[in-house]
């Protein structure tokens, strides 16, 4: 059983792409060989030239760890590091110094000002997520991949996180992709892809959420 | 129901019951096996003079036997304390819980106490076989089977059991379902007060003992240090976590410094999980002081006494607390294999924000290596106090007598189980399937 099907799709630099479809159509198994987390069958996976399909175990690793920035729906963090351990946890790993300033500035931004010191059991589901977006946007990856941000949060906050992502393309030009099933996180986005049992469907840009609930066949 | 989620709890922590009913096994086979030892030694005249021997390294074996019987429970218990927070969440009462964790505990200690009784016959021919093949009994030890020994290792290994399981029963259920299923990293208490009360207790009482060792005669001199030693450890492991979280900020600092990323990972799990980390420093710990003590004590009234072993009979005092040398490192390998079995969705956390295999590798090895050196710090503590009192009894100096290499052996394969326990335990979550399904 083949999760995806012949997609082939770019996306450009400094963009927000949604992707929505239905549970099983294929979104997340897009996000996770795009990412590298997973391989696909066939096929290629190009990031910023580079065909990741034929990287090794640890060239994924370091691929993961400097271009590619992951968030998923929960459970981002260590749960022993502080939220600027976390942050920081990346270029450790990679054996360079964080620019303590810079650190700082993002957790700012972020909103976080303040809680550096705070473990992710003391921080709620939003910071959580807040803390991973800065960890994510210090490495400067070629593209930010999110699997449901705001699945696990509630809406004022999800839409917190979700102008955070905006923030990031539009202000540091981050390419950012994400899987989502809510129109109104899918309408931040600047074109929203439809999957559909592993083929996409469809492509809007800068949709409404109603055009976005209309494609989806009036289901909200 | 009961049985069938009792069932359900087995099928999903294998090792974790295998770990429980291994430690339950070799506890009962080294309590009754030492047991039928002395007690057919205690049948012949002309081993009189070695019965002294004897029954200090089966107060050891006895001793080790409920203090990893009681850890391993306790670790077994609380590593379960998502299914209990989920089972809560579902519906059953801190007390249907706390019912299911003892009656898992039972089924656990029947079975394994029955297969320990039968395991004491042999183990216990084995060590008459090198009692004599060392020279400690050239006559030999009948080994007949008595109840007696039988009674009391049923009796410990299903006390213990159920005592420990109680204990972690009530830890366990006493947290809301809800903090537990929230991923709570940050541990509620470093120290709370029962066991800091034990802690301090114990630590007083260990003190008494040493002061006592060079006023007692001269024949009990030994056994007092070793039951210094013994209550040493008990308050050591219970004040342990503040211990260790000292010893993990000033290791781990150093570690940090030479393998940043790695170190970092394997220094914030120890402060923020001193607990954790304890619960694998404790064996090592216990190996070290005991081992020492024992093996030390005889070196130390020997030289006092101008004996001399050599040959054969050289090997006399390390047969005697050989197995329970032995056991104490199984349970190092057992315990450090939990702890870490504990991380897998952190490993895999870390994995897919870009660390290599072989820097998760490097920080469970990190991790290990700090934990076996803080327990042999600890442990080498203990038994130096005991020993140093024990030379004063013995030759009225603060010295004693002690073999290097037989010490760096016993750190060594403290150590080296450790990692094998740590490694293997993690292996899956660092090389296995990123993505759980």
């Amino acid at each position: 059983m083949a999760a995806l099907r012949q997609v082939s799709i770019g996306f450009p630099r400094g963009s927000f792409t949604a992707v929505m479809g239905p549970s099983g159509s294929g979104k997340s198994t897009l996000l996770q060989c795009a990412s590298g987390l997973d391989r696909a069958d066939s096929g290629a996976v190009h990031i910023a030239g580079q065909d990741i399909t034929r990287f090794g175990e640890n060239e994924l690793a370091v691929l993961r760890r400097d271009r590619v920035g992951v968030i998923f729906q929960a459970f981002n963090l260590v749960p022993s590091l502080t939220a600027w351990q976390n942050v920081i946890l990346l270029t450790s790993l990679a054996r360079r110094r964080a620019d303590p300033s810079r650190v700082r500035e993002l957790l700012h931004r972020v909103g976080l000002a303040g809680r550096e010191g705070h473990r992710p059991a003391q921080l709620s589901g939003g910071q959580q997520q807040r803390v991973a977006i800065a960890r994510a946007l210090l490495g400067r990856p070629e593209v930010l991949f999110a699997d449901e941000p705001t699945g696990a949060l509630d809406r004022r906050t999800g839409h917190e996180v979700l102008a955070l992502l905006r923030e990031a393309v539009d202000a540091f030009g981050q390419t950012v992709v994400m899987v989502t099933h809510d129109p109104e996180a899918a309408a931040r986005a600047d074109s929203v892809l439809f999957l559909t049992d592993g083929r996409i469907v469809d492509v809007l840009d800068r949709p409404s959420v109603d055009q976005i609930g209309m494609r989806l066949g009036g289901r909200r | 129901m009961t049985l069938v989620l009792a069932w359900n709890n087995v099928r999903t922590d294998p090792m974790g019951f295998a770990a429980s009913f291994a430690a339950v096994v070799l506890a009962v086979m080294l309590i009754g096996g030492s047991g039928l030892v002395v007690t057919g030694a205690a049948t012949r005249d002309e081993l009189n003079g070695v019965m002294g021997l004897l029954v200090l390294s089966s107060a050891v074996s006895g001793f080790v036997s409920v203090f990893v019987v009681a850890g391993m429970l306790s670790l077994h218990v609380l590593r379960q304390r998502r299914t209990w927070a989920l089972l809560r969440s579902v519906g059953m009462t801190p007390r249907q819980v706390s019912r299911l964790i003892t009656a898992e505990a039972l089924v656990v200690a029947v079975l394994a106490v029955v297969a320990g009784c039968v395991l004491a016959v042999p183990y216990a021919v084995l060590m008459a076989a090198f009692m004599r093949a060392t020279g400690l009994a050239p006559g030999g030890v009948p080994v007949e089977v008595a109840t007696g020994p039988f009674i009391v290792a049923l009796v410990v290994g299903l006390a213990v059991t159920l005592l420990a399981a109680r204990v972690a029963a009530r830890k366990a259920v006493g947290v809301g379902p809800l903090e537990v299923l929230r991923e709570n990293a940050a541990q509620r208490r470093l120290l709370p007060w029962p066991r800091a009360v034990i802690g301090v207790l114990a630590l007083a009482a260990g003190v008494v003992l040493l002061w006592l060792v060079p006023q007692v005669k001269p024949a009990d001199a030994a056994p007092t240090a070793l039951g210094a030693t013994m209550v040493l450890c008990v308050g050591a492991s219970a004040l342990g976590p503040v211990a260790l979280r000292g010893m993990g900020r000033l290791l781990g600092a150093v570690v940090a410094r030479l393998d940043p990323g790695a170190g970092m990972l394997a220094r914030s799990s120890l402060v923020a999980q001193p607990r954790r980390a304890m619960s694998a420093a404790s064996p090592v710990m216990l190996t070290v002081a005991l081992a020492c003590t024992f093996l030390f004590a005889v070196a130390t009234t020997d030289a006092a006494a101008g004996v001399i072993r050599t040959g054969p009979s050289a090997w006399v005092a390390p047969t005697l607390v050989g197995s329970a040398v032995l056991y104490t490192v199984l349970s190092v390998l057992n315990a450090t294999a939990m702890t870490m079995a504990e991380r897998a969705d952190e490993i895999r956390l870390l994995r897919t924000v870009g660390t290599k295999p072989r820097q998760l590798a490097r920080m469970v090895c990190w991790e290990t290596l700090i934990v076996t050196c803080a327990g042999t710090l600890l442990g080498t503590g203990i038994a130096a106090a005991s020993l140093t009192m024990l030379g004063k009894a013995a030759t009225g100096e603060l010295r004693f007598a002690y073999s290097l290499p037989q010490y760096a052996g016993l750190v060594l394969v403290c150590a080296v189980s450790g990692l094998a326990g740590g490694l293997a335990a993690t292996r899956r979550a660092r090389r296995g399937a990123l993505l759980p399904d």
